[in-house]
Order: structure tokens, then C-alpha cells, then sequence
């Protein structure tokens, strides 16, 4: 058989990549714009129905505790220091120290979701008593879900890390979990703002 | 020791087909199969949506016909348009995209196989979800956009809103794994060589409409959670005395509305953009411009909502606004159709029954384009609005625009689906048929919208001189099923009877006519290396096309390349078939069913999905993950 030149041997290639040579990551960003779009779309709700009201919160409705909003989301953006260490561990492909951090990521997940629930259980408004306390507790709760989901993730790795089989390419995805969890703690900082601070401003 | 470069067939069926028997149907992830079954399923949709339409023309075909009662008039409109854009138009055309691309692109198979079948068995069931609810008297009875307070519970104490908001979450849920899967193919496996101005205009086009998927369908999800929350908890996102709005939905709804339509009709394009390359034997004039046409249309249609609703009593300065943007989005379709008009007028085109098909889509789609230019401007709009002027515009826009570029579709790659041609006669007569009846069903509607007959109301009086019109419309409309059967026939029995039609038929070309028809389990012998934007006119003589060799023949890798040049950067792995999809999507569908009982159905399709889901990811040692 006559050999094109233009041919490629692809036997050198390597077969595990991080960030865009990951398929795992390009899903996960794929994720992030769906899920940053519909939290965008709970905050467009809001803002619309804030401008729409003439009195924001509707009178009689007290606005949600200020200090515990800011305690989560102050132990959100601490959490990133595990989330941070965890990549830097996958990139290394070391293995134990990826443990370990799963390890303390999954038990930092579990605190940041515990606080979250007695968050949604302190509201002081029912989902059915205004539009404002609808969105309220649809935006909190659709982060809520994510967070949830995150923790989720975070316990199947450490699981998946402790008991089965682990190969070099199966790091790419640790990173891209912690890359995601990046996004969860970051995409709620306007939220928090929106939901805690704009109403006692404007 | 170097791999061959030529995968032998036998090797290649076994690293990449499907299993024999009802596991193997049930566990497949080829593109392949589930691209054909999103395809034929749309059109079983199709079918009982236009089923729908004929009995609404039947009882519109003389006045103060009571073949219908006005509740089950409401709910066969709603359930037509829902049936024809969310399980027909979109699937179908993501269906082309999910068997087409692959091949196009010169891969084995899309990057997440097993995304995209769960994707299909919960458009499936979500499909019949809708159906079962018409069939137990509880169809959606709000319209295909479910208008708020019309959808909320004081105005349908029925189940049909509720089942109407999660049939949307299904196919949502299904069209953005679609979608998402199509995006990373199309940017990273691409045959090396193949950079993005090489990109064929299909792939461009469903590349484009992947990216308003995502965006689109992300808020009608949203917004059909809302409601269906206010539904069923009591929220009041739409409640106007609790603080809530119901233009709230309509803005939700438009926003994602306007898109979903260039959603159907830029795959269309797509289709007409090869058809016309194939059959004017020259490549595409102004393929930049068409590229840069297709991105500027995606990014504007999401500027143009409000003009669906001018009649709502929104601030003037607005409305200039929507009236404006509403203008500009006609310009890139204008150029895409002056380059269309240059190839065919610049080539030497063979009138072939699929090239009849862009002649008639061009001839519909510019007549609802000029009925939409008039529709764009307000005073115009607050006569005309839900008159049957905007049904007759919105029918020749979709079915002129989408549907006659999906028929010649169907005919031009059906011999890359089956191996065999279909018959060029029953084309052509389906063809005059599907034009007649297109153009009897819907111009009168035109017509009949100035005269005043509103739309969605179940008769009329004979006084209002509206039967004869009426009448033609409705003989129209038989004329246009009559178009349909012929053509599935076609399409049922050349699958049978048809000619023997090789790998390349009509001469085309893009890469999936260098491989055979059908194409074998992981698409190509060998994978392509591409050297221009049409390789299948460039080398005529397969032996000496450059080719990628090195991949281990028993394992089912891929190339994953660079997302601008498709330079090889690694190696990929992709999963094999699995039942666990199917074990997912019936977990989404029970708890989806049991949403519209109570809230933790949420609860319970999370729990049901997410035990399968980790079950196809978990890894296996030397295997995929």
C-alpha cells in the first residue's frame, strides 16, 4: 500500500490530558453554563419582580438574617482552600494526597451543607406567601442543589479513590470536580450580595 | 510495534458494535443508532401532531362545526404545537446532527455515547408522558407557550399544565445532553486538518444551534419550574396580587421562544447550504459569509423576544427597540440565501428531488420572511395579533423553513442511512404535494387574519363569510398528509426495494460519503486526515488520502484535537454500550411523573437517576470510564 505522506501516527500521543485535553472538563464547563445560566435566571426574576413591586421586600416581610448569609458564604469561600490543594494534588497525580484532601473536602462539604440547611430552615418567609419569598427561596435553593450535588461528587471520588480502580486519567476529573466546586462557592457571591445586601441598600 | 493503519471490518464490529438482541438495542451507544432513533421517533410525533392538525382543519372546515368541544379544541392546539416543537422540530433536527456530525467530522462516535442515549429514552418517554395526558383527558390545555394565569391552577384545576411543564423538563433535560455532547465533538474531535474554516456548513450550523440549546432551553427550564411550582406549592412567581407577574412568563417564555425557532430553522440551513453544494457540483459561495451569517443569527434571535409581545402594553421606546432587531435578523438570512442563489446560479445544478426541496423552502420561507417583516412592525402586529395572519407566517416560516429542507434531507442521506436509494418519482410527486398543500393550507390563513378571524377559537359563524376560505384551507391540509404519507412510504419501502447505492451516490462532498453506506460500526477503516474544506471532491483515489493510524484497533479511541486547527493533542477513550442509561432515564421519568403530585418527586428523580449514573461512570480496570 502506497503510504501518504500527510499521514498520521497517533501511537505517540499521550492518553490522559488536563483542562481542555480532558473531555470531563469541557462537559463540566458545559454544566457550569447551564447551571450559572438558570441561577442567573432566578436573580433576573428577582431583580424583575423587585422593580415591579413598589416596596422590596413587600411590607411586613422581614429580609433574611444577614449574619448567618454571611457566616455561609464566608465558610463557602474558606472552602476553596481545600478545593485549591485538591487540584494542585491531581495535577501532581498523587495519589494519597488526593485522598486526603477528598478526604477533608467531603467533611468541609458536609459542614457547608448542613449550614445551608438550617439557612433555608431560618428564612423567615414562606415560598408561598409573596413572590419575593418565591424567589428567594428558589435562588438559594437552586445553589442549594448544586452544593448538594458538589458534596455528591466529592464522596463518589473519595469512594472511587479508596476502593476502585484508579488510572493517571482518572486525575483530570478530580481536577475538573474541584473546578467545579470553584464555581459553586464563586457564583454565589452575587447571589449572597442580591439576596442579603442589596435589599438593606438600595 | 505499530498498530495497522487499515482496521480491518471484523475488528472494527467487534471493538465498536452493538451487541445482537434486546440487550444490544437496549445498551447501544453508536451515534449511528441513536441518531436514526431520535429521527424516527421525531417523525412518529410528528405524525400524531399532524393528526391533531387534520382534526382542527376538519372541524374549522365549515362553520359552527361541532365535530370538536371547545376544551378539547384548546387542548389539541396546545398539545400540536407542543408535539411540533419540542418533540418533532428540535428533536429531529438534533437527531440529523447527532448521525451526521460524527461522520462529518471524520470520528468514530460523539464523546459522551452514553449521554446521548439517556438523552434519548427521556425524550422518548417524555414524549409519551404529553400523549398520556391527552389521553386521559388531561392534555395541556394553555397553548403551546401555557400563558400565565391561563396555566396556573384557578384557570386549569386539570393535571394538563402540570404535565405540559414536565414534559418541557424532559426534553429539555434530553436536548441540552444533546447538545452539549454535539459542542465538545464538534470542537475536539475533528479529523486532523480539519480547522474551524473547514468545518462543513452542517456542522457550523448545528454547532451554532448546540450553543442556543444550551442557553435557550436552560430558560424555559427554569421557567417552566417556576410554574410548575406554582402550581404545585403554591409559589407565586405569576400571581399579580401576591407580587408576582405574569409577563414575567411571557419574558421568560420569548426569550427562549424566538431562539427555539432559529434552533429548528439554522439546521436547516445547514441542510440546504449541502444540498445546494452537491447538486450545483461546485463548492459553496461566500462560505465565510454564511459561517459569519449563522454565529450573527444565534447571538441577534436572542435580542427579538419582545416582539411577540407588542400587544402586552410595554413602554413605546421598547417596542422600537424589538421592532428594530427584529429588521436586523433578516439580513443574515438574506445573505445566506444571495450566497445559496450564487452557487446554484454559478454551478451547473442537477434538479435531483432533494435541490426541489430547497427551491421550495426558499419560496415559502422568503414569503413568511416578508410576512415577518410586517409582523415586526407594531402597529401592524396590534392588528394582526392572534389573528390567523400569524398562524399562516409562523406555519410558512417552520414548515417552509425547516420541514421542506428536513424532507430533502431525509432523501438526500437516506442512502447513507439504509444503503439504498429512494425512489426519485415518489420525491418528486411527494414534493408537489407537500408545495400544493403547504401553499392552500396556509396562504388563505393570511388572508383570513386580515378579515379578522382570530386564532385558537374552536368555530365561527357562517355570517362572518369565512367558510370557503376555511374549506380550501382544510382541503389544503389533506393534500399536505397526503404529501407526508408519501413520503414515509418512500422512505419505508425503498429501504426494501430501493437500489443498491454505494458509498457516495450523488457525489458529494463532505466525509460521511468516503465511507460506506451504511457506515460500518466506528464509522471508518481508517480515521481521515482532512486537507480542504471538501475532501470528498479533492482526492479522488482513496488510496491516497492521508490517513491517522497508531490507535489500538481493540480499544475504542479516538483522537481528541485542538479545538481551532484539529491538531492531535491525545488520545481518548470512549465507553461502550450500557443498559444503566436506560436504568437512569426510567429513574428521571418516574420521579418526573410523580412531580406532578407532589414535591419530592424532585427527591426521587435525583435518588433514581443518580444511582445508575454512577454506575455507567464508574471505571473499569483497562476499560472506560
Amino acid at each position: 500500500m502506497i503510504r501518504n505522506p500527510k499521514t498520521i501516527d497517533a501511537s505517540a500521543l499521550p492518553t490522559e490530558g488536563f483542562g481542555v485535553a480532558s473531555p470531563t472538563w469541557w462537559g463540566t464547563l458545559g454544566f457550569m453554563f447551564i447551571e450559572g445560566s438558570s441561577l442567573a435566571l432566578c436573580a433576573m426574576a428577582y431583580a424583575y419582580l423587585s422593580r415591579r413591586s413598589p416596596l422590596w421586600p413587600p411590607s411586613g416581610t422581614p429580609l433574611p438574617n444577614l449574619a448567618f448569609g454571611t457566616v455561609v458564604a464566608a465558610g463557602l469561600l474558606v472552602s476553596l482552600v481545600p478545593a485549591f490543594l485538591l487540584n494542585r494534588a491531581a495535577k501532581r497525580m498523587d495519589r494519597a494526597a488526593v485522598l486526603r484532601m477528598l478526604l477533608i473536602g467531603t467533611a468541609v462539604e458536609a459542614l457547608l451543607v448542613m449550614l445551608r440547611a438550617y439557612e433555608l430552615y431560618a428564612l423567615p418567609m414562606r415560598w408561598d406567601g409573596t413572590a419575593y419569598g418565591s424567589t428567594v427561596w428558589f435562588t438559594l435553593g437552586a445553589h442549594s442543589t448544586l452544593l448538594l450535588l458538589d458534596f455528591g461528587e466529592t464522596l463518589v471520588f473519595g469512594v472511587l479513590l479508596l476502593l476502585g480502580p484508579v488510572e493517571k486519567r482518572h486525575f483530570a476529573d478530580v481536577a475538573d470536580s474541584a473546578m467545579y466546586w470553584f464555581f459553586i462557592v464563586l457564583i454565589w457571591l452575587p447571589l449572597y450580595f442580591m439576596l442579603y445586601v442589596s435589599p438593606r441598600i438600595f | 510495534m505499530s498498530a495497522p493503519a487499515v482496521v480491518a471490518p471484523d475488528t472494527l464490529a467487534r471493538t465498536w458494535g452493538t451487541r445482537r438482541g434486546i440487550v444490544g438495542w437496549l445498551s447501544t451507544v453508536d451515534h449511528k443508532n441513536i441518531g436514526l432513533r431520535f429521527i424516527v421517533t421525531a417523525l412518529f410525533f410528528m405524525a400524531l401532531g399532524g393528526v391533531l392538525a387534520l382534526t382542527m382543519r376538519t372541524q374549522l372546515a365549515r362553520p359552527d362545526n361541532h365535530l370538536l368541544s371547545p376544551q378539547l379544541y384548546n387542548q389539541f392546539f396546545s398539545v400540536h404545537g407542543t408535539t411540533m416543537m419540542f418533540l418533532f422540530a428540535v428533536p429531529v433536527m438534533m437527531g440529523l446532527g447527532i448521525y451526521l456530525v460524527p461522520l462529518m467530522i471524520g470520528t468514530r462516535n460523539v464523546v459522551f455515547p452514553r449521554l446521548l442515549a439517556y438523552a434519548y429514552w427521556v425524550y422518548l418517554f417524555g414524549g409519551l408522558f404529553l400523549y398520556s395526558g391527552l389521553l386521559t383527558g388531561n392534555g395541556a390545555p394553555a397553548g403551546w407557550f401555557s400563558y400565565t394565569p391561563l396555566s396556573e391552577s384557578a384557570f386549569d384545576p386539570t393535571k394538563g399544565s402540570d404535565i405540559w411543564a414536565q414534559t418541557i423538563t424532559y426534553t429539555e433535560i434530553s436536548m441540552m445532553a444533546v447538545a452539549v455532547t454535539l459542542i465538545i465533538t464538534i470542537l475536539k474531535q475533528r479529523a486532523p486538518g480539519m480547522s474551524l474554516n473547514r468545518v462543513p456548513l452542517f456542522v457550523w450550523s448545528m454547532l451554532v444551534t448546540s450553543f442556543m440549546v444550551v442557553f435557550a432551553m436552560t430558560t424555559i427550564a427554569t421557567a417552566s419550574f417556576f410554574l410548575a411550582a406554582d402550581r404545585l406549592i403554591n409559589t407565586r412567581f405569576f400571581v399579580e396580587r401576591a407580587g408576582g407577574d405574569p409577563l414575567l412568563w411571557q419574558h421568560l417564555f420569548w426569550l427562549f421562544g424566538h431562539p427555539e425557532v432559529y434552533i429548528i430553522f439554522l439546521p436547516a440551513t445547514g441542510i440546504v447550504s449541502h444540498l445546494v453544494t452537491t447538486f450545483s457540483r461546485r463548492p459553496m459561495f461566500g462560505y465565510t459569509a454564511i459561517v459569519f451569517a449563522t454565529i450573527a443569527t444565534g447571538i441577534i434571535s436572542f435580542g427579538v423576544w419582545v416582539h411577540h409581545m407588542f400587544a402586552t402594553g410595554l413602554p413605546a421606546l421598547g417596542l422600537s427597540f424589538f421592532t428594530a432587531s427584529s429588521l436586523v435578523v433578516t439580513i443574515p438570512t438574506a445573505i445566506q440565501l444571495f450566497c445559496w442563489i450564487a452557487t446554484l446560479w454559478s454551478g451547473r445544478p442537477q434538479w435531483r428531488v432533494p435541490l426541489l426541496f430547497v427551491l421550495g423552502f426558499f419560496f415559502i420561507l422568503v414569503r413568511g420572511g416578508l410576512t415577518g417583516i410586517m409582523l415586526a412592525s407594531v402597529p401592524f402586529d396590534l392588528q394582526a395579533h392572534d389573528t390567523y395572519f400569524v398562524v399562516g407566517h409562523l406555519h410558512d416560516v417552520l414548515i417552509g423553513g425547516a420541514v421542506f429542507p428536513l424532507m430533502g434531507a431525509l432523501l438526500y442521506w437516506y442512502p447513507k442511512f439504509t444503503g439504498r436509494m429512494p425512489s426519485e418519482t415518489a420525491g418528486r410527486w411527494a414534493f408537489a404535494l407537500l408545495f400544493v398543500g403547504q401553499n392552500l393550507t396556509f396562504f388563505p390563513m393570511h388572508v383570513l387574519g386580515l378579515h379578522g378571524m382570530p386564532r385558537r377559537t374552536y368555530t365561527y359563524l357562517a355570517s362572518t363569510g369565512w367558510g370557503s376560505l376555511n374549506q380550501l384551507e382544510t382541503i389544503g391540509s389533506y393534500v399536505l398528509a397526503l404529501g407526508v404519507l408519501v413520503t414515509v412510504g418512500n422512505l419505508i419501502l425503498s429501504a426494501f426495494r430501493g437500489r443498491t447505492a454505494g458509498a457516495d451516490p450523488w457525489g458529494a462532498d463532505t466525509l460521511e460519503w468516503a465511507t460506506t453506506s451504511p457506515p460500518p460500526p466506528g464509522n471508518f477503516a481508517s480515521l481521515p486526515v482532512v486537507e480542504s474544506r471538501d475532501p470528498n471532491w479533492d482526492q479522488t483515489r482513496p488510496e491516497d488520502r492521508p490517513i491517522v493510524t497508531g490507535l489500538p484497533p481493540e480499544r475504542r479511541e479516538v483522537l481528541f484535537t485542538t479545538a481551532l486547527d484539529a491538531v492531535p493533542a491525545r488520545r481518548i477513550e470512549l465507553p461502550g454500550p450500557t443498559v444503566w442509561t436506560l436504568a437512569a432515564a426510567v429513574g428521571t421519568t418516574i420521579g418526573l411523573v410523580m412531580l406532578i403530585f407532589t414535591p419530592w418527586g424532585l427527591v426521587v428523580a435525583a435518588l433514581l437517576s443518580a444511582a445508575p449514573f454512577i454506575a455507567w461512570s464508574w471505571p473499569k480496570v483497562g476499560g472506560s470510564a
